[in-house]
């Protein structure tokens, strides 16, 4: 019996085959699936392991021994696959039972934003690149020369009084002589007169910057934002600026607003006039009704323009015999409040969180 | 400059509609008038109509004390029909047979109030007897208005009063149209506009007597090339007739006296301004106009005291000033209830002495307006002298005696060559020639046609704006209109040139979208500030070299920002006091600071740098700030920390990545043991950290933690463009290593150490592709800094830096084995020179 005692290959795979069995519904799991697979069949598992009682069979039963070990790790196969199945099936069951509630989000981090002046600009810039215009500017700080002077603003010409103008002074510890005297810009013109003086003509520049004057109340701040656009060239007409200012404001407010001349005076041009669009807030496609934003006129006032003065361009070395050219200049602030619906200027410079925060763009 | 519409029916010779509402078909409606006004440059500001329409004369045919109340009286008013009883409190009411102006029951006053019947302490009123303001037709209100005696009861006054019945259009004059700056200017283009024939302010036949070529010595050379000057007797000043008073009124004018209305008049119709001296009380009679000498004194119509310049024009009399030319008379030669013989003064002053007189005293007149802007020197002036001779005998009785036309070298009129096509070409439309020279001659330009191509244009002295042929295009365009004008761009057969983008603008564009990307909200803060805000930056520079308006408006704008910091803070101060977020902001924007040697001043061989080497630097920075309430005993650094990020992440999004150590010197503004400069290789490029308590306590900001940086543009590399490195194929191997150090030794130094143990511990040439710390090519940094641990399991004062090591090889897989030998070496060489400095350095 003591021969009995030892089980044969068949009973050892039996009880293997047994164990698996025994085992395999308490398995909830892909990894504990995994760990039975090589409790069994790994290079050290029990099924594995029973291998080698191959050589010990005579070997007239090698035969029928290797198929029933074949049956054995079939049977372990199947069972594991099947088990796996289900699993998945489990798995792939509690996940679709799950519910979420996606009314519900934590509140997003409130998003930065850019300045409305800084947008408006941006995007003013953006059209006239479109249109063909560099863009350039120069320094805040500037001499009387080319704010005034060579813009055809005579010293103790009244026209001077057409801005305020600050003044700065000379630092102490300069000595120099012959320093110019200097001002905060009152308007982005010097820009133009820089721009000529150092590459001549032909040119077609626009010039967006900070520009400054002694003016504080409701709808002036001592700093401002301007734009200024120059072209010059041979047969530069006036016809021409307006057709390029109804390109821009076309492309800038929509398309079809007209665009009017307004007779004025601005001395660095001549002819000059104040331009006018087509009221963008009231307009139907055909006409502009009148609305809060144009004072019920239809119009909207944008700024200055006019054929360059020819004293201007003979001051910035251009010969006014062969050369034509025109400018206009508007305010970037104001223009930023009526794309925006901003009420007051104040809003554009206390940095209240509150105002800014609004402002997000893409 | 206020129009009265009256006043331009008589220069243009027809009856203009004043009274709403219009015709809109009818040129001659004030309406359309407005309309065609601000179409010929002459903007208009706003149009304002009067009307009295049931006010009419009445009679004082009794008076009797109102037996309830001490200062009314009860009148028996005839209004032409019938007698009317009205209450009446005025203190001036004229006697039996006097008249009025009576607002009967049914009128209305034009402050809206409708007259009804009442009761005045017992007695009934049918109505009102009223003054001058109450109708709107003076600015007297101290009494009722008393009419002159033999005018009809019962007429409407403003049948009887031209004028009273006017519309007043506002219009701004830009500084190019001195002749604009009158009705007749205004007529003179209207009338050409609406195509009727002006009509020049009647002058009546007066005598201007004897030629006095001793009234008037001129001995100012060009500063007074004209002065008419001219003796008047036997004036008798009182007030002015009601439509001289009324006129004066609607242009924004108060009456004076006769004399002084005249010259007033006169100065609002034609835009030349004149003086009226009583000669009598001139030393010899006579003026000499002259410039002033330095100091002398002289006291202005408005009781103003002046010590008058060398540069300032004066008309004295033999001894002193007695008026300061072309801006105000003196106050001791001026014409009062007694004066009986007069000078009066009509002259052309050179302009721009003009306005450097008016503005050295602040002295704004209608009269210093007019001639710093330029006056007529011809035909205007002797009309307007002409005129006001007329008018002061007519109304004060005085006769013209003598007389005087001063002159030295008068301006020479322009001459204009003007090509008619360039009219056509300058516009970009057609204008046909004979349609030029109509507008031109209709403005008073004489124009010569002889040569087609080169017109000989000479235009009027009143106009003085003319002197180039674009001015004359100008003219024809105004009135030629620009509702024709087409929108067609013209062609040019040159190439446009492309200009070169300013770097610095791509760069500050750039930092403005990395910054808004950490959910920071741009900021845009005036560019001054007050001096004592720029104090805590002494240290960086000079306080001569602060850039400072001369004419600042307030002294907390005192200079021009030398620091991005000031503006941001009085951003976030504005905020705190009014809501309780976390704020963070940021702005990009230009500082100023004058060079402390102009020794590198630019020279680029720009024609501007004659300019620019004498004007201040403005260099650009990019500054950020956040803001929240300190909960704890005091702050984290949080602020600091997260802005040193926000830096950080915004100098990687540009492709420009920055290391963090050690700033090359300390800002004092920032707290000392919270600060970091940011590097790119070993250039400095800004810094970052927490403001310092005292700063912050200045502001009032004692509860505030505050965490602020800046980059500084000009240090920062132009932005790069990317350069494509072909991805790892093989995987890096990490080694993780935890140290123990003194929390004085930086992550920074620890990273330093690591890097420069792991230069020396490549071996090249031993082995092929060797393995290295690297990690280029990956997103990932070669050494991750994982954790800061201080607190529970690390003594005091120390930390602990959880570091993660990434090593590769160029071009296989490396083998645990090689990777643990480099790494040994890699820690063994960190730990040798960290221990230097941190003896207890060591492993965890
Ligand atoms: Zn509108």
């Amino acid at each position: 019996m003591a021969a009995d005692a030892n089980p044969t290959p068949q009973e050892q795979l039996d009880a293997a085959l047994l164990g698996f069995e025994s085992a395999l519904p308490q398995v909830s799991s892909e990894a504990e699936l995994y760990e039975l697979q090589v409790r069994f069949l790994g290079k050290n598992g029990a099924v594995t392991k029973l291998r080698s009682l191959m050589g010990k069979v005579p070997p007239a039963q090698r035969k029928e021994l290797g198929q029933a070990f074949n049956r054995v790790k079939q049977a372990i196969d199947d069972g594991l696959a099947g088990r796996k199945l289900a699993l998945a099936e489990a798995a792939r069951e509690r996940n679709l039972s799950r519910h979420v509630d996606l009314t519900f989000v934590p509140d997003p981090p409130r998003p930065g934003t850019l300045h409305p002046i800084t947008q408006t600009r941006r995007e003013l810039e953006h059209v006239f690149r479109r249109l063909g215009f560099d863009v350039v500017d120069g320094p805040h700080v500037e001499a009387e020369l080319y704010s005034f002077d060579k813009l055809n603003i005579q010293p103790d010409h009244p026209a001077r009084d057409m801005q305020d103008t600050f003044f700065i002074a000379r630092p102490e510890h300069d000595p120099r002589e012959g320093a110019p005297s200097l001002v905060l810009r009152p308007h982005t013109s010097p820009v133009q007169a820089r721009t000529m003086l150092r590459h001549g003509a032909p040119i077609r520049i626009i010039a967006p910057g900070t520009t400054f004057r002694r003016d504080d109340d409701p709808t002036h701040s001592p700093m401002f934002h301007q734009i200024e656009g120059l072209y010059v060239d041979r047969n530069v007409t006036m016809a021409d600026l307006k057709a390029t200012l109804y390109r821009f404001v076309g492309a800038f407010f929509g398309e079809g607003l007209a665009v009017r001349f307004r007779p004025s005076y601005f001395p660095f041009v001549e002819p000059g006039a104040e331009f006018d669009m087509q009221c963008a807030f009231c307009f139907d496609g055909q006409l502009s009704h009148g609305c809060g934003l144009c004072k019920q006129s239809g119009w909207i006032e944008l700024g200055g323009s006019g054929m360059v003065h020819p004293a201007v361009l003979e001051q910035c070395g251009i010969d006014p015999s062969v050369y034509t050219g025109w400018a206009f200049g508007f305010g970037i602030d104001r223009m930023a409040m009526l794309r925006h619906g901003i009420s007051h200027l104040r809003h554009n410079f206390e940095g209240d969180l509150r105002v800014l925060e609004q402002f997000t763009s893409p | 400059m206020l129009l009265s519409c009256t006043w331009l029916s008589e220069l243009l010779g027809r009856p203009l509609d004043v009274s709403p509402p219009f015709d809109a078909g009818n040129p001659f409606s004030a309406v359309n008038i407005a309309a065609r006004l601000t179409n010929l440059g002459l903007e208009v500001e706003g149009v304002e109509y009067f009307e009295l329409p049931k006010i009419i004369v009445g009679r004082v045919d009794d008076v009797s004390p109102h037996p309830d109340a001490a200062k009314l009286n009860v009148v028996q008013l005839f209004d032409g029909a019938r007698t009317i009883q009205v209450v009446c409190g005025a203190s001036n009411l004229p006697p039996v047979g006097g008249k009025v102006a009576f607002a009967p029951v049914g009128a209305v006053l034009p402050d809206g109030l409708e007259l009804s019947e009442r009761e005045l302490r017992g007695v009934v009123s049918n109505g009102m007897i009223c003054s001058e303001t109450e109708l709107r037709i003076g600015s007297d209100g101290d009494g009722i208005l008393v009419l002159p005696s033999d005018w009809e009861p019962g007429t409407l006054l403003q049948d009887l009063v031209p004028g009273i019945r006017d519309a007043v259009i506002e219009i701004s004059v830009t500084p190019n149209r001195p002749d604009a700056l009158g009705h007749l200017g205004v007529a003179r283009d209207l009338a050409l506009a609406l195509g009727c024939e002006l009509t020049l302010p009647p002058v009546s036949e007066v005598t201007t007597g004897e030629p006095m070529p001793t009234l008037v010595t001129l001995e100012a050379g060009d500063r007074c090339p004209r002065y008419l000057g001219y003796a008047l007797e036997g004036c008798r000043v009182g007030p002015s007739p009601l439509w001289l008073r009324v006129r004066l009124h609607r242009v924004g004018l108060r009456p004076r006296n006769n004399v002084v209305d005249v010259t007033n008049f006169v100065l609002f119709e034609t835009g030349q301004p004149m003086h009226a001296f009583d000669r009598q009380r001139l030393s010899g009679e006579r003026v000499v106009v002259r410039q002033a000498a330095a100091g002398e004194p002289i006291t202005t119509l408005d009781d103003t005291k002046l010590e008058l310049d060398p540069d300032d024009l004066v008309i004295a009399d033999a001894k002193t000033p007695q008026a300061l030319a072309g801006i105000m008379g003196g106050e001791g030669s001026m014409v009062e209830a007694a004066t009986t013989r007069l000078l009066l003064e009509v002259a052309f002053f050179e302009p721009r002495a003009i306005r450097r007189s008016a503005r050295r005293y602040g002295l704004r007149t209608d009269s210093s307006h007019r001639f710093e802007r330029q006056v007529d020197f011809a035909a205007q002036l002797e009309l307007a002298a002409a005129r006001a001779v007329s008018l002061l005998q007519q109304l004060s009785g005085a006769r013209c005696v003598g007389h005087c036309d001063a002159r030295a070298e008068l301006p020479v009129p322009a001459q204009i060559s003007l090509d008619p096509d360039h009219v056509g070409r300058l516009l970009g439309m057609d204008v046909s020639a004979s349609e030029i020279a109509r507008i031109l001659q209709g403005l008073g330009v004489s124009v010569d046609r002889t040569n087609p191509q080169a017109w000989r244009c000479e235009p009027p002295s009143y106009r003085p704006d003319l002197g180039r042929d674009v001015d004359l295009i100008e003219e024809v365009m105004r009135h030629h209109g620009l509702d024709e004008l087409p929108a067609r761009h013209s062609s040019s057969p040159e190439e446009l040139p492309v200009l070169p983008e300013d770097p610095l603008r791509a760069l500050a564009n750039a930092l403005t979208d990395g910054l808004r990307a950490c959910d920071l909200h741009e900021h845009v803060s005036l560019a001054f500030t007050a001096e004592e805000h720029t104090l805590p930056f002494v240290s960086e520079f000079q306080a001569t070299q602060l850039v400072r308006p001369v004419n600042p408006m307030r002294s907390q704008q005192g200079c021009m920002r030398p620091h991005l910091l000031p503006g941001l803070l009085d951003a976030v101060a504005y905020n705190l006091g009014r809501h309780t977020r976390p704020l963070g902001l940021f702005e990009v924007g230009r500082v100023y600071l004058w060079p402390l040697t102009s020794d590198d001043a630019p020279d680029s061989g720009n024609p501007t740098d004659e300019v620019d080497r004498y004007l201040p630097t403005e260099p650009s920075r990019a500054a950020a700030i956040r803001a929240q309430r300190v909960s704890g005993d005091s702050p984290t650094g949080e602020l600091a920390r997260a802005l040193t990020r926000d830096l950080s992440a915004t100098l990687a999004r540009v492709g420009l990545p920055a290391q963090l150590r050690a700033p090359t010197q300390p800002r004092p503004w920032l707290h000392p043991g919270v600060q970091v400069g940011l590097w790119i290789g070993d250039r400095e490029v800004g810094v970052a950290g927490e403001l310092h308590p005292d700063l912050l306590a200045g502001r009032d900001l004692g509860e505030f933690e505050l965490g602020y940086g800046e980059l500084w543009l000009e240090a920062l590399p132009p932005l790069p463009t990317v350069q494509f490195q072909d991805v790892a194929r093989f995987p890096a191997t990490t080694r993780d290593l935890s140290l123990d150090l003194d929390t004085r030794i930086s992550s920074a130094e620890v990273l330093a150490a690591l890097t420069r143990a792991a230069e020396s511990a490549a071996a090249p040439g031993d082995v092929q592709d060797p393995p290295r710390l690297a990690n280029a090519d990956e997103p990932r940094r070669p050494i991750e800094l994982l954790e800061d641990y201080r607190g529970a399991g690390i003594e005091s004062g120390r930390h602990a830096l959880l570091l993660r090591l990434n090593y590769r090889a160029g071009q296989r897989s490396v083998t645990d084995a090689e990777v643990q030998a480099l790494h040994d070496k890699v820690v063994a060489g960190a730990l040798e020179q960290l221990t230097r400095v941190d003896p207890a350095a060591r492993i965890r």
